[in-house]
């Protein structure tokens, strides 16, 4: 269901963690802004700033990107070529999850080196969100009176409960499953 | 310690240990070669603040570029430091490049990729430093950790680095009467990005008492220990600098 946090307040939060990732200005961070190509990201700060995401909502990203999971669901060589270069199925899968508006740099033939630079202050508060939106209709305690506290971590109105969310790898391995289903992709 | 006119080459020593050991060597008077792999990024930019802030302090400062587990790109470094210097006297092989992976998840590729950046990679580096360390009766100190003889979650890192701590025993008695001596840190929780991945992937790491986990510097002041005269008997040996926590079984 959709999440009770609102789109902006997401934004701010996740800009705030790159900046703090980064030690940079806040407003250096648009959400436009490729974290590798404008913002200078590296490997190990995508996963600090996944930290201070997971502590600020109470959620889990995933640990691995969606093309490592591709090919632990699918077998190896099926996102990423001996050369390390994308398949044109993972190619496609990409334009699935962003849509090729938002990606004229996607060409066949992209190396996986590349691909981080894909990944905007936009996409991360999309994973947010979607992460957000796998809260249930339902409390355990029976209650469907969703709220906020400090903002960020959505808890039940009536017994305090932190809203159960699905975590990131999951969510994506399910992604994935669905998009194989429908795309006979891998 | 005085490390004046001496060289000190550091491979990944844009932040963590390598720098605060750059930072170390430079302090003693020697100069340092700074390196980094990824280029563009926060790396590059925090190499070049160190060589900066090096130079601030009146020593020499020199940033290389190169990706240990690329041949061409360790003749690159090694020619730098002999353009730049014509000497070296101690490397110190810091820099590691894993995925944080359960090992039945990892991939053929990176299996392959591991090895070849943090095993055959460092070996091609000491290999290439040997006729420089040589001439100056260097020294090498590989950093190592806790991995290459404890389980961690999600490090298959740590089996390249148990491997290394035994190649530094071969190398060190491969290399006696050489004037060339070679040595390991083990380092147990450092504060670094590296701990900022670690807690990802192992419940309950930051509930470990603050007195087990150790700053950069700590490990950075006993590989400049090793490098002095005074460690003159220590020989292939990998020292442990984990503040006791391997001690404990709780």
């Amino acid at each position: 269901m959709q999440n009770i946090i609102s789109q902006a307040k997401i934004l701010e939060v996740v800009r705030q963690a790159t900046a703090d990732t980064l030690r940079v200005d806040v407003a250096q961070v648009r959400p436009e802004c490729s974290f590798v190509q404008n913002l200078g990201l590296e490997s190990l700060d995508f996963l600090d700033i996944n930290y201070r995401l997971e502590q600020a909502f109470g959620l889990k990203m995933a640990r691995h990107f969606y093309l490592e999971h591709v090919e632990d669901m699918f077998g190896e060589g099926k996102a990423i070529d001996e050369r390390g270069r994308l398949t044109a199925a993972a190619i496609q899968l990409i334009r699935i999850r962003y849509g090729d508006q938002n990606l004229p740099q996607l060409a066949d033939g992209l190396e996986m080196e590349q691909v981080p630079a894909l990944i905007t202050v936009q996409s991360i508060v999309d994973v947010v969100s979607g992460i957000l939106d796998t809260m249930p209709e339902r409390c355990a305690c029976g209650a469907s009176a969703w709220k906020t506290e400090d903002g960020t971590h959505i808890v039940c109105g009536a017994c305090g409960a932190r809203a159960p969310l699905t975590n990131g790898d999951d969510l994506t391995r399910s992604w994935l499953a669905q998009v194989q289903a429908e795309h006979r992709l891998f | 310690m005085d490390f004046t006119d001496t060289v000190a080459l550091i491979t990944g020593s844009s932040r963590g240990i390598g720098r605060a050991t750059a930072l170390r060597f430079a302090g003693a008077g020697a100069g340092v070669v700074i390196n980094y792999r990824q280029t563009g990024g926060r790396s590059e930019r925090q190499a070049r603040e160190l060589a900066d802030e090096i130079s601030r302090q009146g020593r020499r400062a020199t940033v290389v570029q190169a990706d240990i587990g690329v041949r061409e790109d360790l003749e690159r470094l090694f020619a730098a430091v002999e353009a730049e210097y014509q000497r070296l006297d101690f490397l110190i092989l810091n820099a590691a490049r894993a995925p944080f992976k359960p090992v039945e998840a990892m991939l053929e590729r990176e299996w392959r990729q591991l090895v070849e950046t943090n095993f055959i990679g460092q070996v091609l580096c000491l290999r290439a430093a040997l006729p420089l360390l040589e001439k100056s009766g260097g020294k090498a100190v590989y950093v190592s950790s806790l991995g290459s003889r404890f389980y961690l979650p999600a490090y298959p890192l740590g089996a390249m680095k148990a491997a290394m701590e035994a190649m530094v025993r071969h190398w060190a008695e491969s290399v006696r009467g050489r004037g060339v001596n070679l040595n390991a840190v083990c380092g147990g929780i450092v504060r670094t990005d590296s701990f900022k991945v670690l807690r990802q992937f192992w419940d309950g790491l930051e509930s470990l008492p603050e007195e087990l986990l150790l700053e950069p510097d700590e490990l950075a002041e006993v590989i400049l220990f090793l490098c002095t005269p005074a460690a003159r008997g220590i020989r292939g040996q990998t020292i442990v600098v984990d503040r006791g926590l391997s001690n404990r079984f709780h």
